[in-house]
């Protein structure tokens, strides 16, 4: 059902904060999020080809992620660049992470996973990002009770994007329109999930 | 692997009333008799076998065909005995061995305690499969270490040998900070109890007069919950044991004889056969 | 300082941080809490009737809640002034719920003992959830910690029985502004980790630039 070309919202730009790394995900994929010191953004499948351990629970350093387990490390292009077991030795280029396309737009970070060159939905200006909230209702009982807009425009000034977990859980990053006092958009929003969470899914 | 033994309790947990708990995801009953014999026992009340060894009590779902395996060390009389208890952890009993296994992993996840950054390089050590005896073993294998063990003082170079006497068990000896020339024995005995879910009894025999129990059962629970983490959040959970899916490299030999031998032997509990 | 400890205990471990964050020497002493239940002994029963851990000895003074010890070593992280001492008491509260939940769950997973998992994941999940949105709360102040302007004994009460809530099975994925209060706190300087907690590697230098700069 997914189609594998749309943009997936995955995270708010200012809950990645330079030389951090997150786990994300791209529709069913599992996506280790990460942005370097200097501000560039990557998305990889979250797994170092060494031994299969989650890359969003390693470092980054400079330019480059290391894995925790054995501190594998990653350039830009992800390709393996050095592995700290073996310090002099130039690892086979052949060693490199799945990538994922990635776009940065308006405060929302998008990820993709085809490897065309459309851009992510254009979203109107002037919207300020809120915070992102799990909840436990399908992406399709969220969309149907919110519309299909992106972002769905609600009442008082708050916009919404579902983002697909499975088939029980979504994430909705708001975002908020007009003159809005931040907090009280926050407890809207808390109520909007306690509605949702309430409603028996269709 | 039906016919192997597995630990399925502490031998100084075992009480008159039954216990159950789960192997290769049936489940178990273990408890002592009146008359002071280790019993476990399915639910409906098929006798399983049963061994006492290394403060454990060890069954086997199927029929072993041979005794536990001999740790000779255990009949060493000036040794310390350490059973830690047990751990929990949502990974393959088989990833839980081979993380043991691996030396590289050390400057990362036991940061400061068995490793430090920039000591990481692994030197070239020697790994087999021992016919006549049917382990794994590595040899000649060292490692920079800035807290090797409790009694321990500053940085040292740890030698090291591995073995592999039975899939889901592992005993290791390092150069014993005490007595240099003698090795002190540190093993995991993995309970499997589904193919992704292991319960993991950490166990050593040490050279150490002075540091208090409490102490040393400490220092191996913390080295071992370090790895919990890691070994929960391996994709795929189960191990590979083709190659494709996973990059090893000349660090990495003690697991791919392990691997090896675990294919050679059909112990695919726990194992990925097909490169997904 | 004689503090009673327990490795794997998020409850001692709040001790030893706060310590160590505070440059204040203790002398540990190691209870074989499980597998002999030494914390249930005569001599330990003598010392702290409930049975718990930590316990810590200063002089003639024994304290055996977290709470209490985070008070006594925490001179100078009780929060400025009333209001925030206050909140400081319920976030002191408000962290004995997460023990009692979060906590709870990861001793059910991880070390067998008896209980309802879900249900305990599921109150975890609720003060996960209740602790997102006070930290973004915090955020859209300016804020970095739970309360005021730098860290408080609020935020070690809380710190390690969140850091371990996956230990219990409980995923940390959702909650971005927990995320970076906890790379806050893990940067603090004199920051000491436990099993199940490891540090910021991104704050030590990548040896082959270390190498470039001797």
């Amino acid at each position: 059902m997914t189609d594998p070309s749309r943009w997936h919202p995955a995270a708010l730009s200012q809950d990645l904060v330079p030389a951090t790394v997150i786990p994300a995900r791209c529709g069913p994929h599992e996506i280790a999020l990460w942005r370097s010191e200097t501000g560039a953004l990557r998305a990889w499948q979250d797994r170092c080809p060494h031994r299969g351990m989650r890359l969003s629970h390693g470092f980054v350093r400079g330019e480059m992620l290391s894995c925790i387990y054995h501190g594998w490390r990653y350039d830009g292009e992800a390709v393996c660049r050095k592995i700290p077991a073996h310090p002099a030795l130039e690892p086979p280029s052949s060693i490199t992470v799945p990538r994922f396309r990635v776009a940065e737009a308006g405060g929302v970070i998008w990820i993709a996973s085809d490897p065309g060159n459309s851009a992510p939905p254009e979203m109107a200006e002037g919207l300020r990002p809120l915070r992102s909230v799990p909840v436990d209702r399908s992406a399709a009982g969220l969309r149907d009770a919110l519309g299909h807009d992106v972002p769905a425009r609600l009442e008082d000034g708050l916009c919404v994007l579902v983002q697909e977990i499975d088939e029980t859980r979504s994430v909705l990053h708001a975002l908020t329109s007009g003159n809005v006092e931040p907090k009280i958009a926050s407890r809207r929003l808390e109520s909007l999930r306690r509605r949702f969470e309430k409603e028996p899914a269709a | 692997m039906k016919d192997q033994w597995y630990p399925v309790a502490m031998l100084s947990e075992l009480g008159r009333d039954p216990v159950e708990t789960i192997l290769m995801d049936a489940p178990v009953r273990v408890w002592r008799d009146a008359d002071g014999t280790a019993c476990a026992a399915t639910p409906e009340g098929r006798k399983l076998p049963v061994t006492e060894a290394y403060h454990h009590l060890w069954t086997s779902p199927g029929a072993p065909d041979r005794p536990l395996f001999d740790i000779p060390e255990a009949r060493q009389p000036d040794r310390r005995f350490v059973p830690c208890g047990r751990v929990r952890v949502a990974c393959s009993p088989l990833r839980a061995v081979e993380n043991f296994l691996d030396i590289a992993h050390f400057p990362f996840v036991h940061t400061d305690i068995l490793g430090a950054e920039p000591h990481t390089e692994v030197a070239r050590y020697k790994a087999e499969v021992r016919e006549d005896d049917d382990e794994v073993w590595a040899t000649k294998v060292e490692f920079y270490q800035p807290q090797a063990a409790k009694s321990a003082s500053g940085g040292v170079t740890t030698q090291y040998m591995y073995r592999v006497p039975a899939p889901t068990s592992s005993v290791l000896y390092k150069t014993s900070p005490p007595r240099p020339g003698e090795w002190d024995v540190i093993a995991i005995f993995v309970q499997p109890v589904t193919e992704t879910r292991c319960d993991v009894w950490p166990w050593m025999a040490l050279f150490d007069e002075t540091t208090p129990q409490a102490d040393l059962v400490a220092f191996q629970q913390m080295i071992f919950v370090q790895d919990r983490s890691i070994l929960e959040n391996q994709v795929p959970a189960l191990l590979p044991l083709d190659p494709g899916l996973e990059t090893p490299t000349r660090a990495d030999m003690t697991s791919i004889a392990y691997r090896r031998w675990l294919k050679s032997h059909g112990y695919t509990y726990g194992a990925q056969l097909v490169a997904a | 300082m004689i503090l009673h400890d327990w490795v794997l205990s998020p409850n001692c471990y709040k001790v030893r941080l706060m310590a160590a964050l505070s440059g204040q020497d203790l002398t540990l002493r190691a209870v074989n809490l499980y597998p002999e239940r030494e914390h249930l002994s005569d001599e330990y029963l003598a010392l702290n009737p409930a049975g718990t851990l930590p316990i810590l000895e200063d002089g003639d003074l024994v304290l055996g809640e977290s709470a209490a010890i985070l008070a006594w070593l925490g001179e100078g992280w009780l929060g400025q002034g009333k209001a925030e001492a206050a909140r400081v008491q319920a976030w002191l509260s408000f962290a004995e719920r997460l023990n009692a939940t979060a906590g709870r769950a990861r001793n059910i997973d991880m070390l067998g003992v008896p209980g309802s998992l879900s249900e305990a994941q599921k109150g975890g999940r609720a003060c996960l959830r209740e602790l997102e949105l006070a930290l973004s709360d915090r955020r859209m102040e300016g804020g970095t910690f739970l309360v005021g302007d730098g860290p408080t004994i609020a935020d070690i009460a809380c710190f390690p029985h969140v850091m371990l809530a996956p230990d219990g099975g409980l995923t940390l994925a959702p909650y971005p502004s927990i995320r970076l209060w906890t790379r806050a706190v893990r940067a603090l300087p004199g920051f000491v980790e436990m099993p199940g907690i490891h540090r910021l590697h991104e704050l030590s230098p990548e040896p082959e630039m270390e190498t470039e700069l001797r």
